[in-house]
């Protein structure tokens, strides 16, 4: 099955995207392939993922494993399991940097220190072991981790999913924060639009393996083009307005092993038309830099 | 008390439970299976002199102040039974005529050591090799080639692949002529005395013996160990954290070697310590067939015959040692696992 | 095989796109079975093991109308003695016994009794098992502990010698229901443990906390949200401890143990060998037997492997 098709966006050094969309949409996927992680089963059949001037969809492996966290790094979702539970994670920090910077693990040590401080955590616990740590510490365990070689690029892969709302806060002010700083390029990947209109330059909303929108944050967000976008944004409780259930998107997204003809969306679209069931939508550009795949914004309606 | 010796004694309290469960049920489950008089070929109303004697041997007769004989009921037995399990004395074999117990187990313990012992430590280590090797190589032909053979032994009774090996390789006047090298269960005689170490052809000779018997078990003993140490690794491999060690980009041999095995192992001692309940059990048969004179034949004959006393202390000793395997696991798992201090 | 805690609901979800509200609703119906059924049947291992069970159930059935000598059939030569220890030939595929029974016959007879004991001790120990898992996880506390406790002391004991006394206590002498019987309660246990895990998961989960907040009994939260969630669980389980059962059986049989009479492979191995055929070499009375048994018992274990993968997501390719 294809499970992302058709994708394609450009990211500017110190620029960040999000990647928006319902689970199983394919943001995951997305992410993993840049850097060629899809699992066995899985594998890039087509297309080109340029990176200063090197395509990381058809390098060697040997040649990647030298990008991968040195150019480019990855804060996995709910950092519990993405950190080895029996390894200190002083130790696991030190890996990377053991790796890419050709130092001893003692010699690493020194940076490791630095790190933890930069996301604050007390040094003093460098030797503890991940479970001793809260979920929002291990987020920031995490961040350190992906900073360890100074990366170029941070792809965040719901970095605060599951974790409450006063410690979402503080990881993803800590994202940004660092990012200006350190001048990185971030992919923030997450289902919860709030995370991504918080903090990124543009976005690009998935639906069904596909783009189904993208543009600068602000755009998109303040006058959604496609109806996918629409229904997101207005499914968001609305703090100030009546008590009751914020409407909902009716219907489960695509399975992708047997998509729907013609747009992927039309089954739950309120707007579609009879071309929507036969012709799948090109991304049609609504104002520059704007892209909506919709039959409703082709330049002719 | 921190929170690790709190479950070190909380593990030791179940153990300890255990262990007296067993040593009560032990009593009940072998004293309901009937009148031991009886089943052992004698009938306490047709000739009393001899009964009373037999009687207050096996300890199932008291003398009450008068010298009178009385058969004791089945509490009074419980009572005795308790005391003389706790005082370490644990009666005369009904089969094996006035032997004492332990004079029974013992030679036959230290014969199914030497069974166990040269058949398992290197298997289960070469059962881990494989697992690990076919987990790393997931769907490939060495995969398939090992997992096929592994279910194939790892599903055979004991007791078959016991009798198929005697088949093939025992002396050429019975077999098939194959591999005329090792002797059949006829030859078996132990009355040697194990590990005389006076005498070098003894202990040429019970190794000798062992070969096959060793072999049987080996088989089945790796086949079950690299079938779980594969699915354990493959557990381990879907993990979060190989993928992220993957994205730092370390090499796979590296992964495994750092990320994989550290997680994948703490599992195995568990399960190791579970299987040797299964080796016991696969040793028994594989004595039985080979009339090799180990704990297992002598549990065997001792059922045969009804010897009440062997079989009690039999069945007890075997639990309580795959009690103390688990807790030892338990506690080598505590001390090579860092999660578990939490959990 | 062990599964790993909440894996079931995480293959139903991603397997029946059962949403979180929709998954509160759910029973497991007869054609969730069939679509276990329908993957296990295209999965590669479980594909080889259905066709195994099948060919040897088969056989079992239409063992009365196969073109083959009664079991219990001596032959004689023309002085009227038996016929004893023949190799195999073209009237005897497998040979004949020590009392000059085809055993090509014996074997095919053999495989009914195997098979029966299998299904209905496993049935057996699937119902105790899940009844003291489901009660042993649920209510908790000291039910818990004790239930525990026993299943600790079960799995202490040696097997064999447990599986004898057993037998003895139950019928003094060794008929089929006394050893289907015996096995089905001394199989229990593992079961037990796995549906407790389970439970134990499902218990905290949010539909099961809502159930309670609205007032539903235990009886109708195990019935209706618990039961449900364990139950594909302990299908799998089953399958394997038929494997299990089998095995007891036969090893049982060999030692002698079962009455004289039934008729088993363990029987016919036990006949085989107290005959001494490992030391006389009549390979196929020990080959035959065997290699059916170890084939069955493979079956199991495919079909239990591959219910394996598909329930346990982990061990899917991903």
């Amino acid at each position: 099955m294809r499970a992302v098709d058709d994708v394609s966006w450009k990211l500017e050094k110190g620029e960040s995207l999000g990647l928006a969309g319902e689970s199983g949409c394919g943001k995951t996927t997305t992410a993993l392939s840049i850097i060629r992680l899809l699992p066995k089963n899985g594998r890039i059949i087509d297309g080109h993922i340029r990176y200063s001037g090197k395509d990381l969809a058809t390098i060697k492996e040997s040649e990647l494993r030298r990008i991968r966290w040195k150019h480019i790094a990855i804060v996995f979702q709910g950092a519990m399991n993405a950190l080895n539970p029996v390894k200190r994670i002083s130790w696991q920090i030190a890996e990377a940097i053991a790796l890419h910077d050709n130092m001893s693990f003692d010699e690493a040590q020194g940076r490791v220190v630095e790190l933890l401080e930069l996301v604050g955590i007390n040094p003093s616990r460098k030797d503890e072991y991940p479970h001793e740590f809260s979920g929002g510490m291990r987020q920031r365990v995490m961040i350190a981790m992906a900073l360890a070689c100074r990366p170029k690029i941070i792809i965040a892969d719901e970095p605060v999913t599951a974790l409450d709302v006063m410690i979402q806060a503080q990881i993803l002010e800590l994202l940004t924060k660092l990012q200006k700083e350190l001048d990185l390029s971030m992919i923030l990947i997450s289902h919860d639009l709030s995370v991504i209109a918080q903090t990124c330059n543009n976005v690009a909303i998935m639906y069904g393996g596909k783009i189904a929108e993208y543009g600068p944050a602000e755009e998109v967000f303040l006058d959604p083009q496609h109806p996918y976008t629409q229904g997101l944004l207005r499914s968001f409780p609305d703090i100030y307005g009546p008590r009751d259930l914020p409407p909902w998107i009716p219907g489960q997204p695509p399975n992708l092993l047997a998509p729907p003809d013609g747009c992927r969306f039309h089954e739950r679209c309120p707007l579609a038309f009879a071309e929507c069931l036969v012709r799948e939508p090109p991304l049609y550009e609504t104002r520059p830099g704007h892209l909506a795949s919709c039959h409703l914004r082709a330049p002719s309606t | 008390m921190t929170e690790i010796q709190r479950m070190v004694l909380r593990r030791l309290r179940n153990a300890l439970i255990t262990i007296f469960g067993i040593i009560v049920l032990n009593f009940f489950l072998i004293n309901v299976m009937g009148d031991p008089l009886t089943l052992i070929g004698h009938s306490p109303r047709t000739s009393p002199d001899v009964t009373d004697n037999t009687c207050l041997r096996l300890g199932l007769c008291a003398r009450d102040i008068n010298g009178k004989v009385y058969e004791l009921d089945l509490f009074q037995r419980f009572l005795a039974y308790m005391k003389d399990f706790f005082t370490g004395n644990m009666g005369t074999s009904f089969h094996w005529q006035n032997t004492a117990v332990l004079d029974v187990i013992g030679p036959a313990l230290s014969w199914t050591f030497l069974l166990i012992g040269t058949s398992t430590v290197i298997t289960i280590l070469i059962g881990m090799v494989l697992g690990a090797l076919s987990a790393q190589h997931r769907g490939k032909p060495l995969d398939l080639a090992t997992t096929g053979f592994s279910l194939f032994f790892y599903g055979m009774p004991f007791f078959w692949l016991a009798l198929m090996m005697q088949l093939s390789f025992t002396k050429p006047e019975f077999n098939l002529h194959w591999w005329p090298v090792f002797p059949s269960s006829q030859e078996y005689d132990f009355s040697i005395a194990i590990f005389d170490w006076t005498n070098p052809s003894n202990i040429a000779s019970a190794l000798y013996h062992l070969i096959l018997p060793a072999a049987t078990l080996a088989l089945g003993t790796v086949a079950g160990v690299s079938l779980v140490m594969r699915n354990s690794l493959i557990d381990v491999m879907t993990e979060d954290y190989v993928v992220t060690a993957r994205a730092k980009g370390l090499a796979e041999r590296i992964i495994l070697r750092r990320h994989v095995l550290p997680n994948g192992l703490p599992p195995m001692v568990t399960l190791i310590a579970l299987d040797m309940a299964f080796i016991f059990g696969g040793a028994y048969q594989v004595e039985y067939v080979f009339s090799y004179r180990g704990i297992g034949w002598v549990t065997i004959e001792a059922i045969n015959n009804y010897d009440f006393p062997v079989l009690q202390f039999v069945v007890v000793i075997g639990g309580i040692a795959v009690v103390i395997a688990n807790f030892l696991a338990d506690l080598i798992l505590i001390k090579i696992d860092p999660r578990i201090k939490v959990a | 095989m062990a599964f790993p805690s909440g894996s079931v609901s995480y293959w139903l979800r991603r397997r029946f796109g059962i949403s979180e509200v929709r998954r509160e609703k759910f029973v497991l119906t007869m054609n969730r079975l069939k679509e276990i059924t329908n993957s296990v049947v295209h999965h590669r291992m479980g594909g080889i093991g259905f066709a195994i069970l099948g060919f040897f159930v088969t056989m079992a059935f239409i063992a009365p109308f196969l073109p083959i000598p009664p079991p219990e059939h001596s032959f004689l030569d023309s002085q009227g003695n038996q016929l004893q220890y023949l190799q195999p030939s073209w009237e005897h595929p497998f040979g004949t016994d020590q009392m000059g029974r085809d055993i090509l016959s014996r074997v095919i007879w053999g495989s009914r009794v195997s098979l029966l004991v299998g299904f209905l001790a496993s049935v057996i120990a699937g119902v105790l098992g899940t009844a003291v898992g489901l009660v042993s996880g649920f209510s908790g506390g000291w039910h818990d502990e004790v239930l525990m406790r026993i299943n600790d002391i079960l799995l202490s004991l040696p097997w064999l010698a447990l599986l004898i006394v057993l037998a003895q206590i139950l019928g003094g002498h060794l008929s089929l229901d006394v050893i289907i019987l015996t096995i089905g309660l001394t199989s229990w246990n593992f079961t037990a443990r796995v549906v407790r895990a389970q439970v134990l998961t499902v218990k905290e989960r949010v539909f099961v906390e809502r159930a309670k907040a609205s007032g539903a009994s235990n009886a109708t939260i195990l019935r209706k949200h618990i039961f449900p969630n364990v139950f594909p669980l302990v299908f799998a389980n089953t399958i394997l401890t038929v494997a299990v059962a089998i095995l007891s059986e036969a090893t049982l049989a060999f030692l002698g143990k079962v009455d004289v009479g039934t008729l088993s492979w363990g029987v016919v191995l036990h006949e085989a060998e107290a005959s001494g055929a490992a030391l006389n070499g009549w390979w196929a009375w020990i080959v035959m037997p065997g290699l059916s048994l170890v084939i069955v018992i493979l079956g199991f274990s495919l079909l239990g492997y591959a219910l394996d993968e598909i329930l346990n997501p982990k061990l899917r390719e991903r």
